[in-house]
């Protein structure tokens, strides 16, 4: 029997194609992708940049058993811009192939100054100004919700969260912090509140001092609204001052739910609290429990990091090891640490399996992946525990709260 | 006062040898960008920065003797004004500079006849330049024109135009160095002026400026003034190199004091004192985060902030009035001479 083997030209450009990327696979094979990890671990955003740092930990193990092969150049960038862009700098000059970070979205955007100049790639892992991906950056992506998703997406938690428990609020008070932060997302909740259509009536707004001694003035002021519900947005230790002066001050409403923010989620929240921390809720986009790379990085985390929970860093480390992954996997597709080429790997990136609430990551034309979900979290035993949306809850939400009283 | 003039006079009396190094440690800086990379670039930047805004400081501070806590307040006037007429007007910062100036000018005015007519000085000054700041900041943060406290943004843009601040570390190189040497021959022509005396007169003892004929709160306005507008062309520039503001990060107390550091360390009231501080400050920050890194082999956060703190103990320890007033006696340039 005789055989044709017909060679068109598509064939030929196939197999050209091939003979042509298959040196740079080879090559990018033996050779490690060299990630600069920058993150505020001293300074004013340490406590947050330190939860990330040690989800950076604990990527190398979790990465080395997907196969890809990762070498981490660990930066501080002191809280301070001018840092950060001098060691971004630092860290190209050093070898670094791709750029990751920062949290905050000023040193973000010093960082993202370098790379576009340098043509390296930046995977932006927390930081929520919405115009870090509406700058025109050709060298950048972002695996995190812009502040208007997370208030947008928060809202609606609230929603789901009533229908699930059948429960109605009739009057709510939004407090939040006179911060930055607190002030941006107070602007969001402006804009978005009366497009998500609640039916909730809110009746005030207070912005408070974080840095003041007590929030008593604030929630007297809340109590003689007596609202069911409490939307708030905090840091650590204002979260903790706020708890404190409502169960002083015996002031028991049907829910506390922060619709994006942190504060209750933070160790020293527990710590400071102990019972009384439990069924405060927050909408954020949060480690998935049920997907199997969850688990796996649970157990890297805990291996690397022994005196930390993985449920309390699970939002900081969590994005923090997809930005690793994603730029390991776009290293593998890419086979080569070539900025440009590498970038456009990143662009293409599809994960299917991540660690995060949400669908596969993946970049817009803006480079902001549009798939990052958020869950309700509810604390439980002192541990934040997802209970919205269902499919990825692993407990019931507990509506209204308990009494402050009696709790053990 | 000419500074042209006051420049022409300083080269006359200085002397040989010290123009000699001047001149060669200029001249190394206009060529280091040849043999210089991106990072130690954006160091130079950031030294050339913060002698400028030292400089400026050091007009109300070690010339006047008013101390300032909120000079961040210009730098974020100055940034915000530039980017807002850039970004919504199409106004080149080159042109926006101007009224950068003036209006920072005016809150300097205001802070200043606030606190001179009302006789309010020294500590009770600083707060009220600290309390500028922080309104400022709790304005911009709610001011959704400029962003709020989301931040504004000036669009990144791959053409270089030197006119519109457009472009890499190379050419924010040479323009905060500008701004550096323009800013030195001003404070130097400023401190030689009648002005100048009657600065020096009003920090050593206000009362018998006062008795000498010398209009105290004119002289305390316009350091305030001038100050504030040298500061603002700074934070124009800045603003372009950054390329975002926020009004918590550029109205920060921590910036102002960052902004302080130099002419603190380098000598008040001196006009190298400020150059010299920042030459010694912002390398001395990197070299540290590089330093332990390189001994412990990775960065251990926090660390090279203990030592720069300590550095700075030893430097202030050593030398007291700053490095500049105890390095001229080491070169033996006379006192009274810079």
């Amino acid at each position: 029997m005789k055989t044709t083997t017909t060679i068109t030209r598509r064939t030929a450009m196939a197999g050209a194609a091939a003979t042509l990327v298959a040196p740079a696979v080879v090559k990018a094979q033996g050779q490690t992708l060299k990630i600069g990890s920058l993150l505020p671990r001293s300074g004013f955003f340490a406590q947050a940049g330190q939860s990330m740092h040690r989800g950076v930990l604990a990527a190398p193990e979790l990465l080395g058993q997907l196969g890809y092969r990762v070498e981490i150049v660990h930066i501080d960038t002191e809280s301070n811009a001018d840092v950060a862009r001098t060691q971004a700098e630092r860290a190209i000059n050093d070898g670094c192939h791709v750029l990751t970070g920062a949290f905050d979205s000023g040193h973000t955007l010093a960082i993202a100054q370098v790379t576009e100049q340098r043509q390296v790639p930046f995977v932006v892992n927390v930081a929520a100004a919405p115009q870090i991906t509406e700058q025109g950056y050709k060298f950048l992506v972002r695996n995190f919700q812009t502040g208007g998703q997370l208030v947008t997406n928060g809202l609606r938690l609230i929603r789901d969260v009533m229908e699930a428990k059948s429960i109605k609020f009739e009057k709510a008070v939004f407090l939040h912090a006179n911060d930055t932060f607190g002030t941006a997302q107070r602007n969001a909740m402006d804009a978005i509140w009366p497009r998500v259509g609640l039916p909730i009536q809110l009746v005030e707004k207070i912005a408070y001092d974080p840095r003041a001694q007590d929030l008593s003035v604030e929630v007297t002021k809340i109590r003689s609204i007596n609202p069911d519900l409490v939307m708030c947005v905090t840091r650590a230790s204002d979260a903790i001052k706020m708890v404190r002066d409502m169960v002083r001050q015996r002031f028991q409403p049907k829910a506390i739910i922060s619709p994006g923010s942190p504060g209750f989620y933070d160790e020293e929240f527990y710590q400071a609290l102990g019972p009384l921390a439990d069924f405060v809720l927050f909408g954020l986009p949060w480690a998935n429990p049920k997907s199997n790379m969850t688990q796996a990085f649970e157990k890297a985390f805990v291996k690397a990091n022994p005196n930390n929970r993985f449920a309390v860093d699970s939002f900081n480390a969590g994005f923090a090891f997809e930005g690793m992954l994603i730029a390991a996997d776009a290293f593998k597709r890419a086979g080569t640490t070539n900025g440009p080429q590498l970038m456009e790997a990143v662009k293409a990136t599809n994960l299917p399996e991540h660690v995060m609430i949400g669908g596969p990551i993946t970049f817009d034309a803006k480079g902001q992946n549009p798939n990052i979900g958020s869950a309700l979290v509810q604390n439980l035993r002192r541990v934040p525990t997802v209970v919205l949306p269902k499919d990825v809850a692993v407990a019931e939400p507990v509506l209204p709260f308990p009494a402050w009283q009696g709790r053990s | 006062m000419n500074p042209f003039a006051t420049l022409a006079r300083l080269v006359d009396e200085a002397p040989r040898r010290a123009l000699l190094l001047l001149a060669a440690f200029l001249a190394v800086l206009l060529v280091a960008p040849v043999v210089l990379d991106r990072y130690l670039l954006s160091v130079f930047f950031l030294i050339f920065w913060f002698a400028t805004v030292g400089q400026a400081w050091n007009i109300m501070m070690g010339f006047c003797g008013q101390l300032s806590l909120g000079h961040a307040l210009y730098v974020g006037l100055g940034g915000y004004i530039g980017a807002l007429l850039w970004v919504k007007f199409g106004i080149s910062p080159a042109i926006a500079i101007v009224p950068a100036i003036l209006v920072a000018m005016a809150f300097g005015a205001v802070i200043g006849w606030l606190g001179f007519r009302f006789g309010i000085e020294g500590v009770y000054f600083a707060l009220l330049t600290i309390a500028f700041a922080e309104v400022a900041r709790i304005g911009f943060d709610n001011w959704s024109f400029v962003g709020g406290a989301a931040g504004f943004f000036i669009p990144v843009s791959a053409a270089a135009s030197p006119v519109n601040l457009r472009g890499g570390p190379m050419l924010f190189y040479y323009v905060a160095l500008a701004m550096m040497i323009i800013a030195f021959i001003l404070c130097a022509a400023l401190r030689r002026s009648r002005l100048g005396h009657a600065w020096l007169a009003v920090r050593e003892d206000a009362e018998a400026a006062r008795a000498l004929g010398i209009d105290v709160f004119r002289a305390k306005m316009a350091a305030v003034v001038i100050s504030a507008a040298m500061t603002a062309v700074a934070g124009v520039v800045y603003a372009f190199y950054q390329n975002n503001l926020f009004p918590s990060q550029t109205f920060d107390i921590a910036r102002s004091i960052e902004m302080i550091l130099a002419p603190i360390i380098g000598g008040l009231g001196t006009l190298f004192g400020p150059i010299l501080g920042a030459f010694i400050l912002t390398p001395l920050g990197q070299t540290l985060i590089a330093l332990v890194e390189k001994i412990a082999g990775r960065a251990i956060p926090g660390v090279n902030l203990v030592f720069y703190g300590a550095a700075l103990m030893v430097i202030i320890w050593f030398t007291p009035n700053g490095v500049w007033p105890w390095l001229k006696k080491k070169l033996g340039i006379p006192e009274g001479r810079e």
